[in-house]
């Protein structure tokens, strides 16, 4: 796969730096691989940070700004940060309010949230994590540590960034978080897979014609196995199904739908996918309240795209639709 | 010997390092049956940073805390977070101020050290991890009846090497390794083997 790049090894650097000229009003390098607000928030408010690899622009960078991320921590591509370059970030907003960190579900992640947060306590850090687990691919019964954090963390970014905001203390937005968390859910489809942009490496290459649900944001398979290519409106409908399977929405239930591009899908396929998701929804009485169509996580030039649908609490809704943010990547008409 | 003091767990240190350091070869030739044969490089670095942190320690609790932040900040990877998660956790064990201790705080300083390993992985016995060795070791080292240090770090050395070498008829049941199922029988564990090794060279430093 050709691409656009210099040296391998200055990708994630070079990315940043792009995308902190571009946005310099916003965002701005902290330091080495942490992006932190121009604007920083007030001491008095919990700070919000996440942490994950590169190679997902504009995840997970692309949300840092006001009323979302206060400061991302970027590893090498598709690698989580070390725990040193965490700790680090979590010294840097050391503040009595606290810090809430968001974290993906992905071992690598895992491990340096826990070794960094170890070490924060000792140093009088206070911060707490929220594990985000939104992927149903490893079954509807799977224990939740068996659940992959897919792109499902960017509305609950918005949501707890937005009530961060507004002051909630650390507790408080552990618990909207986390009852967001129990709401939510994220099928992935790939119909072909990606190319590591360091090595080249294809990640499990898909064969013409079949497409696989299921599939994770570093191409790894999931559950829901290999099926041959269906229409759009079959996909979204066997999709849709086994993510209202998860979250049993009622009639009546307020819900977000978000169709998540992952790279190399267009935008107009994706629209006749939310489109019958939509139908399907808006046909069993539940209101779409909050939609989106776009390219928030991806993973390079994989072609498929993940839904997500999440039920949505009157604070919830509040927070994703009335908190405003002026980070580069949550688009938002008129904002 | 009824007392261990900074300058007798500083000696335990140093025999570790020094003697994982000689088969850290042995380990990496382990480790490359079922994963990507760096665990000798891998715990020989991590070792060395928690030495490290080890230089200006003049009483337990601090001097412990120092080494486990030092292996963490210092490198990465799941060798040094689990020796890294062990100090930190027997620094939790002990109390404040202590430039000696006696059996009863040893066994509850490495009692501790288990507790900070568990923080970091969820591998059991059984699994054919590091745990294999660990955790019969830090039983036997509490259930011994013995005042003296020594004694009680040799009964913890007899049954991390027992529980080393179980691990060779164990099929991997944890992490990457996991993938190799069947393939992994017959050949002890890499990380079992050296902490085992790290608990045989404790006691023989006494």
């Amino acid at each position: 796969m050709n691409k656009f790049i210099n040296a391998p090894e200055d990708i994630t650097k070079e990315l940043l730096e792009g995308y902190t000229l571009a946005y310099k009003d916003i965002v701005k390098l902290g330091a080495e691989n942490i992006v932190v607000r121009t604007n920083p928030k007030p001491l008095d408010k919990v700070a919000v940070i996440t942490l994950g690899g590169s190679g997902h622009e504009p995840a997970l960078s692309g949300f840092v700004g006001e009323g979302m991320l206060d400061c991302s921590v970027v590893g090498d591509i598709f690698a989580a940060p070390g725990a040193q370059r965490l700790f680090q970030a979590l010294q840097m907003f050391k503040r009595d309010a606290g810090i809430l960190l968001i974290v993906l579900n992905h071992s690598g992640d895992v491990m340096s949230a826990n070794m960094a947060c170890q070490l924060a306590e000792r140093a009088g850090i206070k911060v707490k994590q929220v594990l985000t687990h939104d992927d149903i691919s490893a079954g509807l019964d799977a224990p939740d540590e068996d659940r992959r954090g897919l792109a499902g963390c960017i509305p609950l970014a918005k949501i707890v960034g937005a009530a961060a905001e507004q002051g909630k203390s650390l507790d408080e937005l552990v618990e909207i978080a986390e009852r967001f968390n129990k709401q939510i859910a994220t099928l992935a489809v790939a119909m072909r897979s990606c190319t590591h942009p360091q090595n080249n490496a294809v990640i499990a290459s898909l064969p013409d014609g079949i497409m696989e649900i299921g599939m994770g944001q570093h191409g790894e398979g999931g559950s829901g196995g290999r099926t041959e290519l269906v229409s759009a409106d079959n996909t979204a409908e066997i999709m849709i199904n086994q993510l209202m399977k998860k979250l049993n929405p009622a009639a009546g239930d307020n819900v977000l739908l978000y169709i998540n591009g992952v790279g190399a899908t267009t935008h107009m396929e994706l629209n006749i996918i939310f489109r019958k998701a939509y139908q399907v929804l808006t046909a069993a009485g539940i209101n779409v309240v909050d939609a989106r169509i776009d390219e928030i996580l991806t993973v390079q030039e994989q072609a498929g795209f993940q839904m997500i649908l999440g039920k949505l609490d009157a604070d919830h809704q509040d927070y994703l639709k009335n908190g405003r943010s002026n980070a580069p990547y949550w688009v938002n008409i008129g904002k | 010997m009824t007392n261990l003091t900074i300058d007798n767990f500083k000696a335990m240190l140093n025999l570790a390092l020094k003697n994982i350091t000689e088969r850290a070869d042995e380990f990496s030739k382990l480790d490359a049956i079922t994963g990507d044969g760096d665990h000798g490089t891998a715990i020989v670095t991590a070792l060395t940073a928690v030495v490290e942190g080890s230089k200006n320690g003049s009483e337990f609790k601090q001097m412990l805390n120092d080494m486990g932040f030092n292996v963490m900040l210092q490198t990465s990877g799941s060798t040094s977070t689990l020796l890294g998660g062990f100090f930190l956790g027997m620094s939790d064990g002990v109390d404040a101020g202590l430039a000696t201790l006696d059996a009863s705080q040893v066994k509850a300083m490495f009692k501790s050290g288990m507790e900070g390993v568990k923080k970091n992985t969820k591998a059991m016995p059984g699994d054919k991890t590091m745990m294999d060795a660990l955790v019969p070791a830090i039983e036997a080292i509490v259930s011994c009846d013995s005042e003296d240090v020594k004694e009680v770090l040799m009964a913890g050395a007899k049954a991390a090497l027992e529980g080393a070498k179980a691990t060779v008829n164990m099929k991997a049941n944890f992490g990457r390794a996991r993938n190799y199922g069947e393939k992994s029988i017959g050949y002890a564990d890499s990380g079992a083997t050296s902490w085992a090794c790290m608990f045989e060279s404790f006691a023989n430093a006494l």
